[in-house]
């Protein structure tokens, strides 16, 4: 694929209502349906044994996550993932249940532009810091956290959120270390090294 | 040994102790203290090195904490930009004469990193390099034998690498204000050095 084409943006593919299968007589399951019960709003099912997950619509995330704070004491990280095609971000906020010994993946899709999303940082102080890596990497505003900025790279690296799939890395790379090392061409039709 | 060319080598404020260079190479090339600033995956290559098996300390070789005591500087990987700045920051705070060796592919040509954008890609255009040993990663036995080849560098005088990074600095220089910028320098090195 040309590094420097433009992401087309597919149509969606309406799914197809299918019945929700019931939550499972284990500990997960019960967890679920009592997190589901006081959040009817998201979406929740269980992966396998000590693995749940669930969907959140994005404005009210932070509303979720105070809720789902009494079961899962701890935030193991929150990573951004880039859909280009899509235009979104999915953000997946990682919950570990101490008590429980569950694992769960809260996730949740924001729009390419501007993303926006509140901070958590009340809830766990951890989280200052993946806000920060996330923002870094993504460009992802977390609206309430103090010190998004300059974290890790360099600060010309910081402007372009190098973590973005539109990021156009050779070009990049040839610009700042050089052409003395041949690589691939930006359309990938000379293969070198 | 006393046949060799060693008025070039080092000045000293008294001619007569010329006499005693080749005593001082010897010295020199008997006692490496290396400067343990670990990057990258080479630093867990360091451990089996100093321990039973390979003990690096036989040749005089000792891991110290204090660039300025230092003579030997180990590249043990990748270098980021972030840690070319200290690494060329605690090369000039290193004592005359001091060596460089870099270990694996990645500082040669960038290695597994080729498309980072955060890899040096060459690492000799920022600082001069001495030994250079490929592989991803080598083994002891590569490094030992990367060891000895900076040792017999150094017996006959062809370890002169800080001679030419004085000789070519304008040249580095300028890479490295490429780099990262003009006035990097002070910037950078006023965070961590507070005296200056």
């Amino acid at each position: 694929m040309d590094m420097n084409e433009k992401p087309k943006v597919e149509e969606k593919v309406e799914n197809t209502e299918e019945t929700k299968p019931e939550l499972p007589e284990t500990k997960e399951g019960r967890l679920v349906k009592e997190i589901l019960g006081e959040a009817p709003y998201a979406e929740g099912n269980v992966r396998r044994e000590r693995r749940v997950e669930f969907k959140v619509p994005p404005e009210r995330i932070r509303e979720f996550l105070e809720t789902a704070q009494k079961k899962f004491e701890m935030l193991i990280q929150i990573t951004v993932v880039d859909w280009l095609k899509e235009g979104e971000f999915e953000v997946i906020y990682q919950l570990w249940s101490v008590s429980e010994s569950v694992h769960a993946a809260v996730r949740t899709r924001i729009p390419r532009e501007d993303p926006r999303l509140p901070t958590v940082m009340d809830i766990w102080p951890v989280a200052e810091t993946y806000e920060r890596e996330g923002h870094e990497f993504f460009g992802v505003m977390y609206e309430g956290n103090p010190r998004l900025g300059p974290f890790i790279l360099e600060p010309r690296e910081y402007e372009k959120h190098p973590f973005r799939k539109d990021f156009n890395m050779l070009g990049y790379v040839k610009g700042i270390y050089g052409e003395d090392f041949d690589r691939y061409d930006e359309s990938k039709t000379n293969y070198v090294i | 040994m006393s046949e060799k060319k060693n008025d070039d080598f080092i000045s000293y404020e008294l001619q007569e102790f010329k006499l005693f260079e080749p005593l001082f190479r010897w010295a020199r090339k008997k006692s490496l203290w290396i400067v343990a600033f670990c990057t990258g995956c080479g630093g867990i290559e360091m451990p089996p090195l100093a321990t039973a098996r390979y003990d690096f300390e036989r040749f005089g070789i000792m891991p110290n904490p204090a660039p300025r005591m230092g003579d030997l500087f180990l590249i043990t990987g990748y270098v980021t930009p972030k840690t070319l700045k200290r690494i060329i920051i605690t090369y000039e705070l290193m004592q005359d004469p001091k060596y460089i060796m870099i270990h694996g592919s990645c500082p040669i040509n960038g290695g597994v990193y080729w498309d980072s954008y955060n890899v040096v890609k060459q690492f000799d255009k920022y600082l001069p390099v001495d030994v250079a040993i490929a592989g991803c990663m080598p083994r002891a036995e590569a490094v030992m034998d990367g060891i000895m080849e900076i040792m017999r560098k150094i017996e006959d005088g062809t370890a002169d690498s800080w001679k030419r990074y004085r000789e070519n600095y304008e040249y580095y220089r300028k890479n490295q204000d490429e780099l990262f910028g003009e006035g990097w320098r002070e910037k950078e090195a006023r965070r961590w050095l507070a005296w200056i």
